[in-house]
C-alpha cells in the first residue's frame, strides 16, 4: 500500500524530529494543565450571588439549597426582597442576584414530566463586571437546565440534585479548552504539508504515480495519529484535574476526533493555498482565530447577536463544544447530539473534498 | 523509426506570466541515448525537464515519453520515469534505505526486490556503510548521490538528471560521472548542466539551450567542427629565430610567438608540414598540438555570450 508507505514516512519525519514531536505532545499537555490549574484549583473564582425566592415551594427550595448552593463557583446568599439585594449589588457585595419567580415549581414540574415548559429566572447583574457576569449566567443556565431536565432524555431518571452536584467548573470549561486545542491542529497540519511543499519533497513525489487522493490520505492518516494522541492527552489531563465524563467516553472521543478531522481538513486547504511556511502561518491564524472566537470556547455564544451566532453555527467548533459539553456534563447519549455529530461528519467530508480538489489543481501548474 | 524514440517534443512551450521560459522546442531523443541540455542558468533547462516529468503543464505544444503523451497520460509517464531534481530533495529524518524504500514502494516494487535493489545501489554508489544513518547528517556529495539513487530505485526506463553535480567538489563530481557512464546505453538519460566539461564528457548528443530555445544540436565533435573556421596549432620549440618566424608569417595567415610558444592559425593546417618546415629552418620542436575548440567557444559563437551565468 503506497498510501501507508507515505503515511509511515510522514510519521517518521514527525517523531524523529524532537522539536516537532515536543510541540505536538507537550502542547496539549501544558495547555490543558495551565487551563486546568486556572479553573480547577483552590483559587477558583467565587462569585457571590444573591437569591430571592418568590416561589417559596419545596421545588424552588431544592433548586436554591441543593442545586445552586452546590455549585462551587457560586456563593449564595438569600435575600428577602429586591431592594436589599439591589443595595448589596450596588455596594459590590454580590455580583448578581436571581429572582425565582412565582410559578417556577409548576414549570419545573412540567419540564420533569417532559411537557412544554417556560422556565424564567430573573438575573440582575453588574454590567461592568463582564467576565463574572458571563460565567455566572452560563453556570446558572447550565444548573437550571439540568435541574429542569431540559435535553436530558426521559429514559434517564436521574435525580436532579445528583446531577448538579457533579457540575464542577472544570467540567464546564474543559470541552472549550479541548476544542480550542484541537483548533490548533489547523496550523499543525498546514505546517507539516507546507514544509514538504517548500522543501520540494512534494514536487519530487508528484513525479511518482501517487494520486491526489493518496497524498491527502497519506498526510491525513499521519495527522489522525497525532490527533488521537493529543485527544488522549487532553482527556487524561482533564480527568486528572477532576473532569468527570458523565456520558459515554466513546461518544466524547468521537466528537473530538471529528473536530480534529475538521481542523486537519482546514489545515490542508490552507496548505494547498500557500507555497511557503511563511505564507501558511498567517493564513492559518486568519482561519483559526475567528473560528476560535466564534466557537464558544472563550465565552458563551448565547451572548452573540443572532447573525453572528448563525455564522458561528455554520462552522464545526460551536457544534463540537455544545455536543461535547452535553455528553461530558449532562451525560446525554448519541440521540441527543446526533445532529451535531452529523454536522461534524458532513463538514469533515466537505472540507476534505475541497482539499482534494485544491490539491489536484495545485499538482500541475 | 519513431519506435526507437524515447522522448519527443512538439513545439513544447512554457510561458510564466508573460515570460517565455521554453520557446517551442523540438527534440527527439533516442532510446538508450544520453542527451545533455547545456546552457546558462535561466535558459529553460529545468522548466523543460519539469514539463517532461508532468510537474508543469505546457502552455503550448506537448511531448511524448516512450510514446505516452505528457498531457494525456501523465500517470503512465510517471510510472516509467525517474528524476533527480536540481535541488537535493530527500526526506531528512529518514535513513538511506528508508528514502529509497519510499520511492520504490510508491512505484509498486515488492519489498524483497526493493531490498535487493537498494543494497545494489548503495554498494555501487558507495553509501552502503551509511545506509542506516539519518540523511540529514550527510555531506552534500552523499546527499547528491542519494538524490540520484532515488531516481533509479524503481529501475525507470527514462532518467532525468537535473544538474546532477551542482555545487560538488571535483572528486565527488568524478564519482557521479563514473556512475552515470555505467548507465549509458542501459537507460535513456536526459541530463541538464551548465558545466561544459560535464556535457562534453558524458553526453552522446548535446543541445545547447539559450533563452528558451535550442540554439545548437549535435555530438560534441559535430558542434565543435561546426563553428570551426580556423584551426590553431600550438608549438613549443627551441631556437625560434626571427628568420623562422618571418618564414612562417609569410606562409600562414596568423602567426604569434609568446615566450617561445608559437601559435599558427589558418583555414588549413597540416601538422606534419609545419613540423618539417620548422625543423628544416633550424628550430627544435619540443611539443606541438592542434588546439581543439571547446564547447565554451561553441556557446560563445552561437549565443554571443559567455556560458557562465
Amino acid at each position: 500500500m503506497r498510501v501507508w508507505e507515505f503515511c509511515r514516512r510522514n510519521l517518521k519525519e514527525t517523531y524523529r524530529d524532537p522539536l516537532a514531536l515536543g510541540f505536538l505532545l507537550a502542547f496539549p499537555l501544558l495547555f490543558m494543565l495551565l487551563f486546568g490549574a486556572i479553573f480547577s484549583g483552590d483559587t477558583t473564582p467565587n462569585y457571590p450571588i444573591g437569591v430571592i425566592d418568590k416561589d417559596g415551594t419545596p421545588v424552588s427550595q431544592a433548586f436554591l439549597d441543593e442545586a445552586l448552593a452546590e455549585v462551587p463557583v457560586l456563593e449564595v446568599t438569600t435575600y428577602e426582597n429586591d431592594a436589599s439585594a439591589m443595595e448589596d449589588l450596588k455596594l459590590g457585595n454580590i455580583s448578581a442576584y436571581i429572582v425565582v419567580p412565582r410559578g417556577f415549581s409548576e414549570q419545573i414540574s412540567r419540564s420533569w414530566q417532559d411537557e412544554e415548559a417556560n422556565i424564567i429566572l430573573e438575573i440582575t447583574y453588574d454590567e461592568s463586571d463582564f467576565m463574572a457576569t458571563e460565567q455566572i449566567i452560563s453556570t446558572i443556565n447550565a444548573v437550571t437546565r439540568s435541574f429542569a431536565h431540559i435535553e436530558v432524555p426521559i429514559t434517564i431518571n436521574a435525580n436532579p440534585i445528583h446531577i448538579e452536584t457533579e457540575i464542577t467548573y472544570i467540567d464546564f470549561i474543559a470541552p472549550g479548552i479541548i476544542i480550542f486545542g484541537l483548533l490548533i491542529l489547523i496550523p499543525t497540519s498546514a505546517r507539516i504539508i507546507v514544509h514538504d511543499k517548500e522543501k520540494g519533497f512534494l514536487s519530487r513525489l508528484l513525479t511518482t504515480p501517487l494520486r491526489p487522493v493518496e497524498f491527502i490520505s497519506g498526510y491525513s492518516l499521519c495527522l489522525v495519529v497525532i490527533a488521537i494522541a493529543q485527544i488522549i492527552i487532553f482527556i487524561l489531563v482533564g480527568w486528572l484535574l477532576g473532569m468527570d465524563i458523565v456520558g459515554s467516553i466513546g461518544l466524547t472521543f468521537l466528537i473530538f476526533l471529528l473536530t480534529a478531522l475538521c481542523s486537519i481538513g482546514i489545515g490542508m486547504v490552507v496548505a494547498a493555498l500557500s507555497k511557503t511556511e511563511n505564507q501558511a502561518e498567517p493564513l492559518c491564524w486568519i482561519f483559526a482565530m475567528p473560528l476560535a472566537i466564534l466557537s464558544g470556547c472563550w465565552f458563551s455564544l448565547e451572548m452573540l447577536p443572532s447573525y453572528l451566532s448563525n455564522i458561528a453555527y455554520a462552522f464545526p467548533y460551536a457544534h463540537a463544544i455544545d455536543a461535547s459539553r452535553a455528553v461530558i456534563t449532562r451525560g446525554v447519549g448519541m440521540e441527543a447530539v446526533s445532529n451535531d455529530v452529523i454536522f461534524l461528519a458532513g463538514w469533515t467530508l466537505i472540507i476534505f473534498a475541497i482539499g482534494v480538489i485544491l490539491f489536484r489543481r495545485s499538482m500541475r501548474s | 523509426m519513431k519506435d526507437d524514440l524515447a522522448i519527443e517534443t512538439f513545439s513544447l512551450t512554457k510561458i510564466f506570466s508573460g515570460l517565455v521560459a521554453v520557446d517551442g522546442i523540438e527534440l527527439s531523443i533516442k532510446r538508450g541515448e544520453l542527451f545533455a541540455l547545456l546552457g546558462p542558468n535561466g535558459a529553460g533547462k529545468t522548466t523543460t525537464i519539469n514539463m517532461l516529468c508532468c510537474l508543469l503543464k505546457p502552455t503550448d505544444g506537448t511531448a511524448t515519453i516512450m510514446g505516452y503523451d505528457i498531457n494525456q497520460r501523465p500517470f503512465k509517464v510517471k510510472e516509467i520515469i525517474g528524476i533527480s531534481p536540481q535541488e537535493t530533495i530527500i526526506s531528512e529524518h529518514l535513513n538511506c534505505r528508508e528514502n529509497l524504500a519510499l520511492i520504490g514502494r510508491i512505484h509498486g516494487i515488492k519489498a524483497r526486490e526493493q531490498k535487493v535493489r537498494s543494497q545494489q545501489l548503495l554498494e555501487t554508489m558507495g553509501l552502503a556503510d551509511r545506509a542506516k544513518d539519518q540523511v540529514r547528517k550527510f555531506s552534500g556529495g552523499m546527499k547528491r548521490r542519494l538524490n540520484i539513487m532515488m531516481a533509479l530505485i524503481h529501475n525507470p526506463q527514462i532518467l532525468f538528471l537535473d544538474e546532477p553535480t551542482l555545487g560538488l567538489d571535483p572528486q565527488a563530481r568524478r564519482a557521479i560521472w563514473e556512475y552515470i557512464i555505467r548507465l549509458k546505453g542501459e537507460k535513456t538519460i536526459l541530463l541538464t548542466t551548465h558545466y561544459m566539461d560535464e556535457a562534453d564528457f558524458l553526453a552522446d548528443r548535446i543541445g545547447i539551450m539559450n533563452e528558451g530555445k535550442i540554439v545548437a544540436l549535435g555530438t560534441s565533435t559535430e558542434l565543435k567542427i561546426s563553428i570551426l573556421e580556423k584551426h590553431t596549432m600550438v608549438i613549443y620549440a627551441w631556437n625560434l629565430t626571427q628568420k623562422v618566424i618571418n618564414e612562417m608569417q609569410g606562409r600562414y595567415e596568423e602567426v604569434e610567438v609568446i615566450d617561445g610558444t608559437m601559435m599558427i592559425s589558418d583555414k588549413q593546417i597540416d601538422f606534419r608540414e609545419i613540423v618539417d618546415r620548422l625543423h628544416s629552418s633550424g628550430a627544435i620542436v619540443r611539443s606541438a598540438y592542434i588546439q581543439e575548440p571547446t564547447l565554451e567557444d561553441v556557446f560563445l559563437r552561437v549565443t554571443g555570450k559567455e556560458l557562465r551565468e
